[in-house]
């Protein structure tokens, strides 16, 4: 009887001063955030969305072998301590140890092995493109792995901060629908509780290998309006918003509890031209005219509101391939009606120019302005925007005359954004695929397939800043701006965050 | 129509129901003709670099490569066993994804739907009984305020003043939430009433106006019948002759009409689900649509059909519990 008692003290006991290192703990080193996103998360399966969006969730729960890290998108190690290319095809990653993830199962060469043998399958993948490049997963030792590619794949190492490294042993055993709700990654957070359209808890990993983040507790709050999410923001609810639309840029400017963040955006908003035989954009001269025509400088200040600034080429200036040489052709609508007149379309002439209306900042308002600018110079141009899920099937089937769109490239290199937009289309051998008016150069084909071997960053940069720089000379596409992110922060909370070039929020980041 | 007694309301409930497997049917056909023309699904789920053949092995898996009536007749043979299909953007069952938002639309909509009934109701009869008092007449201009300003306008300035000028009331979301068996609900918790308001007046506004205006002109009537002037000669309670003789007999169109703007906000209330990210069906269906979640999209407009045939159904029988004649029978 008298044991029962003693026991039952001591666990008293025990519960009184667990419960006060619990609160205790909490009440110092327990900081917290509340964040508004954009965009709700589709899933927890970290290859089954390869959207920016989709990414920044996954990118807290799991890790690539490589990430890329903080405000300028440098290129580190993550579960790979360091890698090499012994030869063109063969890519060699040597990774790190004592990792685990957060079901406790150790991290070593078999996830990376079923990681990518786990992208060629549609049903779980959105990178099918990336698996199918890979010939062979070859496990050296439990920290070693070699991965051939089918062909040269120059940026295949830059973009391994997107391709996240899952559990072999769990993600195999569990139901479709467990590992589509549930992640387990090795990353600095563990999922708490995901109420769809509600709001996604998450909390530091303490085992994380680069050590447990400054922010225990992370709520994000997905809210899709954005004058909602500003409301949210004003009202004290939340601490960070993304996604602030350029109309409220003045008032949280000039709300005193406000900071907001002004961070240039990776994304090139651009016009893309056809040049098929007999059509007037055939001429060179006439898609110099077209570029000279449009006041770039009125478009940002009117409506981009100054949140954009003016792009010569597609690439942004971290993208391996840019060119800091290639300059705008200068805004002259008298020189472009003299080129329109020496090119024989004195008279001007017809075009469609399609775009999306809900897919980039201000999309359907540049549209307008941009056949409004055309008009000046004869140009008719008659507009046809719709929403992105009718603009972009109509896109890759290569029929459009005049296009407006915008692209970033994950990968940091242009190699790939130019085998999508730029190369002449050819199914065999996936070129061309966002090649929506199926402009073709020889010149520029073979200069791009020539970059595909080089090996050499240096030379590689050389390589595609010369492709670079014809395909602009020979006004491929008429660059219009940058597109810059906004986000606004509370200010008196302590709260250090410095967005990430690639519009990812990756809390680990974030200090508080 | 006239129900005479409860043998020809089984006769007729059971051909409501058959007219609601037509219309089920009738709809679904509907869905998948408009989705020749609404975008591909396939390139919303193949990933933002992938070439042509990556897209058609997409298709060819989700069976859009075949001929529309090909998917309509393999929809709706595994819609029959209840397999509704699986969501293209999320991969689960598009069922459950919808039936997991039911419960935050559910009581959103009840609450807004009970408080426009009763205040609706009250106010109604109210103005019907001094109808040239000013209060009323301020009242009833008020109403057409309800009736005609758009409820996404209503949101925001409900959110503008009451969240962000006063901070008083959240200006987004459910708040705390308790699950309860499959049912996660927010009326257990203060945080959740304290999130209901701004929204649930949102939907109250419209529906109060309607119902007002119905009592109001059914009221107005009848208080002139000689029936009524008979109960007030003999002299009874006021409250008996207005709310057991004139407002039974008005009841019907509106039970009607509550009925049916019940099952249609369950349904169709997106815009202040969306303005409020109010965790319900509706936000769902328009991302459903912005993302072209084709199986999400007209497993949703069948839920909804159904919802709404079963409401109308839920009407006519309430019909027969208030309608007098029926009981007289």
């Amino acid at each position: 009887m008298k044991k029962s008692r003693n026991t039952f003290l001591w666990l008293l006991s025990a519960c009184l001063i667990l419960s006060l290192t619990i609160f205790t703990s909490s009440a110092l080193a327990g900081s917290s955030i509340i964040v508004a996103q954009d965009v709700a998360p589709r899933m927890m399966n970290p290859h089954g969305d390869d959207s920016d969006a989709g990414l920044s969730y996954f990118a807290n729960f799991f890790d690539g072998l490589l990430q890329r890290k903080g405000s300028t998108g440098e290129l580190v190690p993550a579960l790979a301590l360091k890698w090499e290319r012994p030869d063109e095809l063969t890519w060699k990653f040597y990774l790190r140890k004592d990792v685990k993830f957060h079901n406790g199962n150790s991290f070593n060469a078999a996830d990376v092995k079923f990681t990518f043998e786990r992208l060629i399958d549609p049903k779980v993948s959105e990178f099918t493109n990336t698996g199918k490049s890979i010939d062979k997963v070859t496990i050296i030792d439990d920290y070693t792995v070699e991965i051939k590619t089918k062909n040269p794949i120059p940026w295949f190492a830059n973009n391994m901060h997107q391709v996240f490294i899952m559990d072999k042993e769990s993600t195999e055993k569990r139901e479709f629908s467990d590992v589509f709700e549930k992640p387990i990654g090795t990353g600095a957070y563990k999922l708490v509780e995901w109420v769809k359209g509600s709001y996604i808890k998450m909390q530091a990993n303490a085992d994380y290998w680069e050590g447990a983040a400054s922010i225990k507790d992370v709520e994000i709050r997905p809210i899709k309006e954005s004058s909602t999410r500003f409301a949210a923001l004003v009202s004290g609810q939340v601490d960070i918003v993304n996604g602030v639309p350029v109309e409220l840029f003045d008032k949280i400017k000039n709300n005193p509890k406000l900071h907001i963040i002004q961070k240039p955006a990776r994304r090139a908003i651009f016009l893309g031209l056809g040049n098929k035989v007999d059509s007037p954009t055939a001429d060179v001269r006439v898609r110099q005219a077209m570029y000279m025509a449009i006041n770039e400088d009125e478009i940002i200040a009117k409506i981009m509101r100054g949140h954009a600034s003016p792009a010569a080429q597609i690439p942004d200036p971290p993208t391996i391939g840019y060119n800091a040489d290639i300059k705008r052709l200068a805004y002259n609508p008298e020189m472009a009606k003299q080129l329109l007149k020496k090119a024989g379309y004195e008279n001007g002439f017809d075009i469609t120019l399609t775009g999306p209306n809900d897919r980039y900042v201000q999309d359907a308002k540049i549209a307008e302005a941009v056949a409004r600018y055309l008009a000046k110079v004869g140009i008719r141009v008659k507009l046809d925007v719709k929403p992105k899920s009718i603009f972009f099937p109509e896109l890759i089937k290569g029929i459009l005359d005049f296009y407006l769109i915008g692209w970033f490239d994950g990968t940091f290199d242009m190699g790939r954004t130019f085998s999508k937009l730029a190369h002449s289309r050819d199914k065999e051998k996936g070129y061309g695929a966002f090649n929506g008016a199926s402009y073709s150069d020889a010149g520029v084909d073979a200069l791009l397939e020539a970059t595909a071997d080089i090996v050499n960053p240096g030379k590689r940069a050389k390589a595609l800043m010369n492709l670079n720089k014809l395909a602009m000379d020979k006004v491929a596409f008429i660059p219009l701006h940058y597109q810059e992110d906004l986000y606004a922060v509370q200010k008196n909370k302590g709260i250090t965050f410095n967005p990430r070039p690639d519009r990812w929020i990756v809390y680990k980041e974030i200090v508080r | 129509m006239l129900i005479l007694n409860w043998d020809d309301m089984g006769t007729y409930i059971a051909k409501r129901f058959i007219q609601g497997v037509v219309v089920l049917l009738a709809a679904s056909m509907i869905c998948f003709v408009i989705f020749q023309y609404s975008g591909d699904p396939a390139l919303n789920m193949v990933g933002q670099y992938a070439t042509f053949e990556e897209i058609q092995d997409v298709r060819k898996l989700l069976g859009l490569d075949k001929p529309v009536y090909i998917q309509y007749g393999k929809w709706l043979f595994n819609a029959l066993q209840g397999n509704f299909g699986v969501s293209y953007r999320s991969k689960v069952p598009a069922l459950g994804l919808i039936l997991e938002r039911f419960p935050a639309t559910f009581e959103l909509v009840s609450i807004a739907v009970f408080m426009a009934f009763c205040i609706g109701v009250s106010l109604g009869v109210i103005v019907a009984l001094k109808p040239n008092a000013l209060i009323n007449r301020i009242i009833m201009a008020g109403s057409l305020g309800g009736i005609s300003i758009p409820t996404f306008l209503i949101g925001t300035v409900l959110i503008m003043i009451f969240a962000v000028y006063l901070e008083f009331l959240p200006a987004f979301g459910r708040g705390d939430t308790i699950q309860v068996g499959f049912w996660r609900t927010g009326l257990l918790t203060v945080s959740g009433w304290k999130h209901l308001i701004l929204p649930a007046t949102t939907l109250v506004m419209y529906q109060l106006a309607v119902l007002l205006r119905l009592t109001r002109a059914g009221m107005r009537e009848v208080l002139t019948e000689d029936y009524i002037k008979t109960a007030w000669s003999k002299g009874l309670a006021p409250r008996t002759v207005i709310f057991k003789h004139a407002l039974r007999n008005v009841l019907i169109p509106i039970v009607t009409i509550t009925g049916l703007q019940f099952g249609e906000l369950i349904a169709f209330s997106l815009i202040t689900e969306t303005i409020f990210q109010w965790p319900g069906m509706g936000s769902l269906l328009l991302t459903s649509i912005y993302e072209t979640d084709q199986s999400v999209i007209v497993t949703y407009i069948m839920i909804a059909a159904f919802i709404i045939i079963s409401a109308n159904i839920i009407v006519d029988i309430l019909y027969a519990v208030i309608n007098p004649k029926v009981r007289y029978e």
